[in-house]
């Protein structure tokens, strides 16, 4: 389509027609097409307006710093190798964004000019240069000048530094290019986009990653020269090999220098190369709605699941609401997504705390708070789908039978969870005499955010959009923190008895009654969850048209 | 495909309400649906504007009108999922807001613009909706059987529902509406984007549903498609009925419904085209 096209737009096409006009740059057209459609998205929501404002002043700011700091640096043993690790870690990355935030930049998307007469050639220069527009070039650039400031000392190096910066930078932004252009059918896709959910988790993975790595470094003594062996290895891996470079020449070994810039340039020829061979298959093949080709997986996969779970649940509401649920845990991007987080918080913070020494075996009360938490806004997790659940409640029974359920399959996987990581936290932070106390608390815990999330998702309920990183729609935020928080601190409250016991049996020196907390607090946090949604079940009942407007606002 | 109608006869058994609409002690069939007085307001924006109307029992119903008539705001006060700020619903001689267990149990609803739990395949779904409504699983399992073969399905079945087409969608959301046999059966904009063939099997099976005796509204604004479907019409425009009854006597004396229904909403002879007289193939750019 778009070579034909193309074809005849070059031939001459005749006066009046549309033509691709040779004279003329296509970059100042991209270039304002992207501010044009930045401008827009922040035109929607004087929030987005805040936040875009907000990370552009930290990324500056962060920028900065990072390019003083880099300075302040200079002629510090091993800089070098810092400068080739850092560039290092920025090209990851540039390479991994465009896979985790498709969503960010719509001229990210090629197919979206795939019906106009544009040569790949000039296409590819004008993507390039409109790519330098925006705060990671901008951070990229701050980066790449403050290594190579940090490592130039002689007039030939600081020849060779300029050289370095403008290679990596290029590298950086046609490897984010090439890769999304590469995987845009992924990315366009359901799972490109059930991926992109989850982004949030790598994230935090990755930042964990990060954190216990620097702390490895930083708290060995051994400072830069660590770094030694990893960069022993990244200095020949482009565009890193160009800020070693900058190193090179200042040592005066010129060869290496130029040998580091070759590198880097043949990275950003073999790029674009393959951007443009991609561009082009893209461009001119049919599009995935036509070849369907995520039918077949999805349909394979659903064959040989479901069945086990499904014999040893009842065939009631019950059985039938907590099949749901674990399907959808598994299955729907937010809910997994939500479900890992529960369990890697929960269990990270009494795991930090203990390889960080001094951590206290309550830390184990993160697992219940966390995993209670996702009891609230049962019904804005439905979705708009909730219209299904909503058809089938006609009485206060119905709604107590769901709630019930849902109650159900949280502590179907939070009982267990608890009690693991109660047990993994008297094992390794200890003592075992805090066990049954700090188990029946925790229980009577999880049992209070049941009761409290069954009366929040009655009467609180707000939208959670499929599609996107954000977790509540625009305009129910209040509602939403108001919901979780307000829930956190009644629960307390209603937990408090059980600590008041706690704390009662330690001050009359009654250590040897304490192992009563655990039947006492289990007793208790069934009975709580009980009463919370035997509450909660009539008002449920009474405001389903409420509740089903207030979770498809999505 | 071959043994298609064969199917269909067993379906449409099963689907057969066992007596009919409730009759009454008296012996008299109430009316599928009685509407007094509803109102909607959202915000300024009046949507429905006092709608009194009434429906039989056993028609195949179509509810007619321009885009942002109201259509789909009064299905949904109708069928329990938006609460009206005025007026009153009777399905069956049940009140839609006092008596809902009552009235659940003897409606289906196709929603428009609400979506189905869509990480469950089309015959998980069926499962789930089934035996959330308490009917038996095994009972759901055969029906849901039927309806997937009938709706042609069942090659798809075990496909998410998030991957599915539009037609596919209707078509399983159609299904869970159909699974628990209702006695009046709610269908909004059931043929929206959805390709011949699919709308010829929908066609089908709601034609077999209310010869049986059971009441399906619609609506729609295919004036083709309602005239050939249905033989009782209501006609929506600004958030009111401007006509209701037979599709014969709504159609009156006008050639067909499409020009009656454009005379009762007053856009006939409004002439497109005068000022865009540079259109077309030929000389002028």
């Amino acid at each position: 389509m778009s070579a034909s096209a193309t074809s005849t737009a070059s031939a001459g096409a005749p006066s009046g027609a549309p033509q691709a006009a040779p004279a003329t740059s296509l970059t100042p057209v991209f270039v304002r097409l992207k501010l044009s459609l930045l401008r827009n998205g922040l035109r929607q929501s004087s929030g987005r307006t805040i936040a875009y404002v907000a990370s552009l002043v930290l990324s500056l700011l962060f920028a900065a710093a990072v390019l003083l700091g880099l300075i302040a640096l200079r002629g510090v043993d091993h800089a070098g190798s810092l400068g080739v690790l850092l560039a290092a870690v920025l090209t990851l990355g540039w390479a991994a964004m465009p896979l985790f935030f498709p969503s960010g930049d719509e001229t990210l998307d090629p197919t979206r000019l795939v019906m106009l007469p544009l040569r790949p050639r000039p296409l590819i220069v004008s993507l390039l240069i409109t790519s330098l527009v925006g705060i990671g070039p901008v951070f990229t650039l701050a980066l790449a000048v403050g290594s190579a400031i940090m490592l130039a000392h002689t007039a030939g190096a600081a020849v060779v530094g300029v050289l370095a910066v403008v290679l990596v930078v290029l590298v950086c932004v046609a490897l984010a290019r090439a890769v999304a252009t590469a995987n845009v059918r992924l990315l366009t896709s359901r799972r490109g986009r059930d991926l992109a959910v989850l982004s949030g988790l790598f994230v935090a993975i990755g930042a964990q990653g990060v954190n216990i790595g620097a702390q490895k470094l930083f708290g060995s003594g051994a400072g830069l020269s660590a770094l030694e062996p990893i960069s022993d290895i990244l200095r020949w891996v482009p565009p890193a090999s160009a800020v070693d470079a900058v190193r090179a020449a200042s040592e005066g070994s010129y060869g290496r220098a130029v040998l580091g810039l070759a590198l880097a340039a043949v990275a950003l020829g073999l790029l674009l190369w393959w951007w443009q061979r991609t561009l082009t298959t893209l461009m001119t093949s049919p599009d995935s709605s036509t070849l369907q080709a995520v039918e077949k997986d999805s349909a394979r996969k659903q064959r040989s699941s479901g069945g086990g779970l499904q014999r040893l649940l009842p065939e009631s509401r019950t059985g039938t609401v907590i099949l749901r649920m674990m399907r959808y845990a598994w299955r729907d991007p937010k809910s997994k997504m939500s479900w890992a987080m529960a369990f890697a918080v929960g269990l990270l913070v009494p795991v930090i705390s203990a390889l960080q020494g001094g951590g206290s075996i309550y830390t184990a009360f993160s697992a219940p708070a966390l995993l209670g938490m996702q009891m609230y806004n049962q019904f804005g997790q439905d979705t708009s789908a909730f219209w299904m659940v909503a058809s089938t409640i006609s009485s206060p029974r119905d709604a107590y039978l769901e709630l019930r359920a849902r109650g159900l399959g949280l502590a179907l996987v939070g009982v267990p969870f608890v009690t693991l990581v109660v047990i993994g936290s008297a094992a390794f932070l200890g003592p075992w005499s805090a066990f049954f106390d700090v188990y029946g608390l925790a229980l009577a815990l999880l049992g209070c955010l049941v009761a409290t999330g069954a009366m929040a998702s009655a009467l609180f309920p707000y939208s959670i959009p499929a599609e996107s990183n954000k977790n509540i729609a625009a305009g129910q935020g209040a509602i939403a923190w108001f919901s979780l928080f307000g829930g956190m601190l009644v629960s307390g409250v209603l937990a408090a008895p059980m600590a008041g016991l706690l704390i009662w049996l330690h001050v009359a020196d009654l250590h040897g009654l304490l192992w009563l907390l655990l039947p006492v607090g289990a007793a208790y946090g069934v009975g709580i969850a009980v009463l919370g949604m035997r509450v909660a079940a009539p008002l449920v009942a009474r405001r389903l048209p409420e509740i089903l407007s207030a979770v498809s606002k999505g | 495909m071959a043994n298609e109608p064969e199917n269909i006869d067993q379906t449409a058994r099963t689907l057969t309400p066992p007596d009919g609409p409730s009759a009454r002690a008296d012996g008299t069939v109430p009316p599928a649906v009685r509407i007094q007085g509803l109102w909607k307001k959202y915000g300024e924006q009046i949507a429905v504007a006092g709608i009194d109307l009434t429906l039989p029992a056993g028609r195949f119903i179509g509810l007619v009108g321009p885009n942002g008539a109201g259509k789909t705001t009064t299905l949904s006060m109708v069928t329990g999922l938006l609460r009206p700020d005025a007026g009153q619903v009777e399905i069956g001689g049940h009140d839609v807001w006092h008596d809902p267990v009552a009235v659940k149990s003897r409606i289906g609803v196709l929603p428009e613009g609400l979506r189905l739990f869509e990480r469950l395949s089309g015959r998980e779904l069926l499962a789930y909706i089934g035996r959330l409504r308490g009917l038996p699983g095994a009972e759901v399992d055969k029906r849901a059987d039927q309806l997937l073969q009938v709706l042609d399905l069942a090659g798809a079945q075990n496909k998410l529902v998030v991957d599915y087409s539009t037609g596919m969608r209707k078509k399983i959301g159609l299904a869970a509406a159909l699974l628990h046999n209702p006695e009046v059966l709610f269908l909004d904009e059931p043929f929206e984007g959805v390709d011949p063939v699919s709308a010829q099997t929908i066609r089908g099976v709601l034609e077999r549903y209310t010869s049986s005796g059971a009441t399906v509204v619609f609506s729609s604004h295919v004036m083709e498609l309602v005239e050939s479907l249905c033989d009782w019409v209501a006609v929506m425009a600004g958030g009111r009925i401007r006509a209701d009854g037979p599709t014969a006597e709504v159609r009156g004396d006008a050639p067909s419904l499409q020009d009656a229904f454009l005379e009762l909403v007053g856009a006939n002879g409004r002439a497109a085209g005068q000022d865009l007289d540079w259109l077309g193939g030929g000389a002028a750019r």
